[in-house]
């Protein structure tokens, strides 16, 4: 009872302290410059104060309405490593001159406590530089004066632009944030579609409301707001992907835009359908499809043998690979057009996937593009142009698909690029006709390992591995280890193996994706076995235990994402030394996690002078989900402790 | 931390490139032509390089160069090295490439409008006013040759264009020229460096070609790439820095120009400041003492910012500015520092070193506009002091890790001067572990571990007082990866700037950490330092290597065993003594079931002959394998 009244009155007294302070721009306050630390995450090095950002459109009869957006951040630094914050760099378009856009109406104060009495310095000239990074980017930075452990900084610009498309919203930031109050008000000419990133932790509240402005004329304006109390800092996680995708924002998406009186006028995007049709009959897109005549004649020559649908795709595929090598530039739409792609040599992601459709249609392969997110672009919140930004090729047969995309050396059918895994691709057949094709993998890659083991009676090991690699592992494999030397390739094998020496390395197929990669290698290991008294102590899985559990936070706020799923499997033959026998062995075990998503096994039997093992563990599911992280967690660690089990062997008596 | 224009480092890169289109012959872009030996350790081979620097005065430099290279993979693209910065001192006259393929027919040609034109600023760096204009070219097939010519006029003749006939690991040279032109009857230093390990013939004075070097290969522990590869150092003895002239015949010139030219008048404080600092440290008779003092003020007052302008980047703000804003970079916060100290009558000096992990020394004989970062030394009778001006939490006088034990110049009033900054011996950088672990009789523990370090190590392991809570946790778990399933319940962190000492004090468990085996238990006793990672090995090492930084750690561990085991076997101990440095471990029984293991190694810092990697190696084995010793308990 006590404890709930104290509750309440601590719960009051922070609601007085809210209300007490003043956000107003110049209003900092003694108590803000005094405090030590932040009072939810004592470990920030600094800490948004207020972030205020309104976005507003005013009207010009010169160039219609401009759109302005003031930001307002104030900012506590608690120590030095805090002192980042205190440069600020604002991104710029370059665009062309009327749509060019300006910062300004900069002011900005570093505020200290100097014997109890608040000090402020103004940002001087000094501290502001404008720098054009590239082509189409300023960067508009500045850095503030007088900056101290424990001071405040204060800042207000104004960024003007013609353009009519609005930034993110960005709610959440690494550091904690006290108070934000986000204002967009939005001309009814323009509509725009508002969604928060359904992934972030934090959800703020969205309000909507309108207004009638008479400036310069009647017209009416949707206002959003967000007002929202402590954000937490946004933390990064191991193999949680691209951490943005987690973050705190708010998108809009300019949708239609009405005429003068006030009549649809024209319409941006709404549904994925018209998203697909938009960028389906763009001249960078569609159209590159129907070009065929320039590499008509060549492309015969290659297909001569080719009767089956999926022969002839993996044949354009493997001509579009060796024609024309991507510049890097993921797209969807066609850099250099693809006739220019295929002449030079070169192309985007579009180019080259497009170039491949072409190819593909004009020998009446009944092929499509199918656009993508990629991993870094995340997955959208709504249908949008920029939703989808790299295309592959899809080639249908019967029931059966195949994907490709021709960008990287190593990937094949259905095997593709990691940068492409992710969310759902959208199959585009002709400018009227799209759907929704699932392109994460759904067949488990394998990677098999045999590890023969013969312990001579120096107490070192000595052997063979062969590895057999299919899928995504052959393509991972291959990708890091197909283009570099042999030498540097048995470095990377030796590395964190123990005291071994490897040789007599065969990579086979690292080139000829349409067969499984296979390694094989001899290998002495000189740290195997430990002779402790009289006998003899081993983990049998030698260097390849796992020795680490990579999951080492204590809970987690996001997934963990494997991409693919996949199995890893090690059969293990063991002849024991002369004059050895069996004391004692681990025990057979079986693990699952969460309803065989995830699956361990190690089973283990000795026969005379020789003992087996079959180890394998399947991840059946990739992706897995904060809620089941612990035991995800403890799942891993058994692993880790099983593996590092181990044989005993005793001297045979006589 | 400072770095100084980059752009002169990848300047004097780009640099080694080359002129005259004449005199080789076509073979040069085919691919097929190449001597085996010079592809086997490569990724990219010059094929033809002949670059020309005319000295047109002593404030303008002509550079014309040609450059044929062929590229044999991925890793050897940025080996074309088709790029040019630029800025309003530098004026490119012609950037013109052509792309052969493996036949050598041309297979594109790329405009000066064509190469790709940004802002050369980098990440940490808040302004730059440079540009740079490169090739982006995507390869259509390997191998392929790119020819690149370009002509540039420098104002700047402060950095005067070095030869390298080879810049890089993995890169081989077929033929480089390299020729100065002196139209200005201006004096030339010169220094010629590893040329007696390469082949190289001078043609006439500052006239050189290098035919057939082969590519180096990358090994672990290697020194510095600087001192392997050949290069031709050249610097004016009468030059011209955007305007302001000087004169270098040797360090104490040199250093003189840069105090008169640099630094002169730049050292103005506002008298209330002066004021300050005198307050602060009156009543201090001790100059270290004030110094101290003052070194603080400075800390809490100002912070670290990169801002590239100015005289190429080599003057410092102004310390009245620096007063004012409370930023610079590396060469403003030195300077200031130094304006506060001469106010409280301190002497110090502006010095210009090589900041980085690894080791790189100022040239003594050859004096030169050198170095990427500045510091303070402050004499005194014993030991120079040096402080480490853009840090705010660098303890006074500490500078392991960045920038100790290596040549610096102190710029002087009365001339430059060459000095060693402070050597760490291996007692000087410290790391003593002690725990107290309760074993349990499933294999877990529980455990007070007390980690204390000083010097290099001390900086390895200070900063972790400033991460979240979250992370500091994390840290450890890296940190003794060994252990599985590890919990941290309690840390305690302190920094003592004063002595500079580190203590961490972590209290900890594990649910499983010495495996099962029947009714055994097989525990490894060295729990918290654990060396685990073996050298590389080279069946046939090229070069020599180096250990940069001696240390020593000591480890005593108490075990307590759990009541239902008993000990059953354990090793006394071992120990190795080698010219690296020594370990021994011992392990005892100590009152009712304990056990105590000590262990001690110590590295010792050098240089040594590729022959000896071998035994460097086994000495490392020795350690990996003695750190996994186990000791065996049986159910009683």
């Amino acid at each position: 009872m006590k404890t709930k009244i104290l509750v309440a009155i601590i719960a009051l007294l922070f609601t007085i302290q809210a209300q007490s302070q003043n956000y107003d721009f110049g209003k900092v306050s003694k108590e803000e410059l005094q405090e030590k630390f932040h009072s939810n995450d004592s470990s920030a090095v600094a800490a948004v104060l207020y972030k205020k950002e309104e976005i507003k459109f005013h009207f010009t009869n010169t160039e219609g309405f401009r759109q302005e957006r003031i930001v307002h951040e104030r900012i506590k630094i608690y120590n030095k490593d805090g002192f980042d914050w205190a440069t600020q760099k604002v991104y710029l378009y370059k665009g062309t001159s009327n749509s060019n856009e300006k910062i300004s109406n900069l002011k900005a104060y570093t505020y200290n406590l100097v014997d109890g009495k608040i000090e402020k310095e103004k940002l001087s000239k000094d501290g502001k530089f404008t720098e054009d990074r590239s082509e189409h980017i300023r960067v508009s930075s500045f850095t503030m004066p007088n900056v101290k452990e424990g001071c405040v900084i204060e800042f207000k610009y104004t960024v003007s632009t013609a353009r009519k498309s609005i930034e993110d919203v960005v709610l959440q930031y690494d550091i904690p944030i006290n108070k934000v109050d986000i204002k967009i008000a939005t001309p009814e000419y323009y509509i725009y579609n508002a969604l928060l990133n359904p992934r972030a932790s934090f959800t703020p509240k969205l309000v909507t409301s309108q207004k009638t402005t008479q400036v310069p004329f009647e017209y009416m304006m949707n206002i959003i707001s967000i007002n929202e109390h402590h954000v937490p800092g946004l933390k990064s996680e191991a193999f949680a992907g691209n951490i943005d995708n987690y973050r705190c924002k708010l998108s809009l998406e300019l949708t239609a835009a009405l005429n003068a009186q006030k009549i649809l006028d024209k319409t941006f995007t709404t549904t994925w359908e018209k998203v697909s049709r938009t960028i389906y009959e763009s001249q960078y897109f569609g159209q590159q499809i129907e070009k065929t005549n320039f590499y008509k004649d060549e492309l015969q020559a290659q297909v001569a043998n080719a009767t089956d649908d999926f022969e002839k795709a993996q044949t354009v595929e493997a001509f579009v690979k060796s024609k024309v090598k991507w510049n890097g530039n993921y797209g969807k739409y066609s850099q250099n057009g693809i006739r220019t792609a295929y002449k030079e040599g070169e192309g985007n992601a579009a180019d080259i996937n497009l170039l491949v459709v072409s190819m593909l249609r004009s020998l009446g392969v009944n092929a499509h593009p199918v656009l993508i997110s990629t991993r870094n672009n995340g997955i959208p919140l709504f249908p949008t142009l920029n939703g989808f930004n790299y295309v592959i090729c899809s080639v249908q047969k019967g029931e059966e698909f195949l994907l490709i995309d021709a960008t990287s050396q190593y990937s094949a059918g259905n095997i593709l690029p990691f940068r492409v895994l992710n969310w759902q691709g959208r199959l585009i057949e002709n400018s009227s006709v799209s759907r929704w094709v699932n392109i994460m993998p759904n067949k488990k890659s394998v990677e098999s390992t045999m590890l023969n083991v013969k312990i001579n009676d120096d107490f070192t090991a000595s052997g063979k591995v062969s590895k057999n690699l299919t899928s995504y592992v052959a393509y991972s494999y291959r990708t890091n280890n197909s283009d570099i030397s042999e030498e540097e390739h048995l470095k990377k094998l030796e590395t964190d193996k123990g005291d071994i020496e490897i040789s007599n390395l065969n990579f086979e197929n690292s080139k000829d994706i349409s067969k499984p990669a296979k390694l094989n290698y001899e290998y002495e290991l000189s740290d195997a076995i430990d002779e402790i008294g009289d006998k003899l102590y081993f983990a049998p899985m030698l260097f390849f235990k796992t020795d680490e559990n990579p999951f080492k936070l204590e809970k987690r706020d996001y997934p963990i994402d494997f991409v693919i799923p996949y199995s890893d499997k090690y059969y293990v033959n063991i002849m024991l030394p002369k004059g050895y026998k069996v004391e004692s062995l681990p025990k057979k075990s079986i693990l699952e996690f969460k309803d065989a998503d995830a699956k361990f096994s190690y089973m283990i039997s000795s026969n005379g002078q020789y003992l087996q093992l079959k180890v394998q563990l399947d991840i059946n599911n990739p992706f897995i989900l904060p809620v089941d992280y612990e035991s995800f967690k403890d799942f891993y660690s058994r692993i880790v402790e099983k593996q590092s089990e181990q044989i005993v062997l005793a001297k045979l008596e006589g | 931390m400072c770095i100084l224009r980059k752009r002169f480092a990848l300047s004097i890169l780009l640099f080694f490139s080359s002129f005259f289109g004449f005199s080789q012959d076509k073979s040069a872009y085919n691919a097929l032509s190449i001597p085996l030996e010079l592809k086997s350790n490569a990724n990219a081979i010059i094929r033809y390089e002949n670059k020309v620097v005319e000295i047109v005065s002593k404030d303008e430099i002509k550079v014309v160069s040609k450059r044929v290279t062929t590229v044999l993979n991925k890793y050897g693209n940025r080996h074309i090295n088709a790029v040019q910065f630029y800025d309003k001192h530098t004026k490119i006259e012609k950037m013109i490439a052509y792309i052969y393929d493996e036949f050598g027919n041309e297979i594109k040609k790329v405009k000066e409008r064509d190469f790709k034109d940004v802002s050369a600023v980098s990440q940490i760096s808040i302004y730059e006013d440079d540009r740079v204009k490169y090739l982006d070219y995507t390869p259509l097939n390997y191998p392929y040759t790119v020819e690149y010519n370009y002509e540039v006029i420098y104002k700047n003749t402060a950095f005067f264009p070095n030869w390298l006939p080879i810049n890089d690991y993995y890169l081989s040279t077929q033929h480089s020229e390299f020729k100065i032109v002196n139209n200005a009857s201006i004096e030339l230093k010169t220094k010629k460096e590893n040329f007696e390990f390469y082949p190289i013939t001078e043609v006439s004075d500052n006239h050189f070609i290098a035919s057939n070097i082969e590519g180096i290969k990358q090994e672990s522990y290697t020194p510095g790439l600087n001192s392997i590869v050949p290069r031709f150092r050249v610097a004016l003895k009468a030059f011209n820095m955007l305007g302001v002239e000087g004169i270098n015949n040797n360090w104490s010139d040199f250093g003189k120009w840069m105090y008169d030219r640099l630094l002169t008048g730049t050292d103005n404080i506002p008298q209330t400041t002066i004021n300050e600092v005198k307050q602060l440290t009156s009543g201090v008779d001790d100059k270290i003492e004030r110094a101290k003092l003052v070194y603080k003020y400075m800390q809490d007052k100002t912070r670290y910012i990169s801002i590239q302008v100015g005289i190429g980047g080599w003057k410092p703000m102004i310390a009245e500015e620096v007063d004012a804003l409370g930023y610079s970079d590396c060469k403003g916060l030195s300077n200031y520092t130094k304006a506060l100290l001469e106010a409280v009558n301190v002497p110090s000096y502006y010095t210009v070193i090589y900041g980085g992990r690894s080791i790189r020394h100022i040239d003594s004989e050859f004096s030169a506009i050198q170095g990427n970062h500045v510091i303070l030394c402050i004499p005194d009778e014993e030991e120079n002091i040096f402080l480490e001006c853009t840090s705010q939490t660098n303890p006074f006088g500490f500078i392991a890790g960045f920038t100790d034990d290596r040549t610096a110049l102190l710029v002087k009033p009365e001339g430059g001067e060459i000095v060693h900054t402070k050597i760490y011996s291996a007692e000087d950088n410290l790391q003593e572990t002690t725990a107290d672990i309760i074993l349990n009789d499933t294999g877990g523990f529980e455990a007070d571990v007390v980690v204390e370090t000083t010097g290099f190590q001390y900086h390895l392991h200070e900063g972790l007082e400033n991460e979240t809570q979250r992370d500091q946790q994390l840290h450890y778990k890296e940190y003794w990866d060994n252990i599985n399933n590890l919990s941290i319940e309690k840390i305690a962190l302190e920094n003592d700037k004063e002595n500079i000492v580190y203590s961490e004090k972590v209290k900890l468990s594990s649910s499983s950490y010495a495996s099962k085996s029947g009714n055994r238990l097989i525990l490894q006793p060295n729990m918290f330092n654990k060396v685990s990672k073996i050298p590389t090995r080279y069946t046939d090492r090229k070069l020599d290597f180096k250990i940069d930084r001696s240390f020593k750690d000591t480890d005593e561990f108490i075990i307590q065993l759990p009541q239902s085991f008993q000990l059953e076997v354990m090793s006394e101990g071992k120990s190795i003594e080698s010219k690296f440095g020594s370990y021994q471990f011992k392990l005892e029984a100590i009152g009712e079931n304990q056990i105590k293991y000590t262990r001690t190694y110590t590295l010792l810092k050098g240089a040594y002959d590729k022959e000896e990697y071998k035994a460097f190696r086994d000495f490392r084995k020795q350690i990996v394998k003695y750190d996994k010793t186990k000791i065996v308990l049986v159910k009683t």
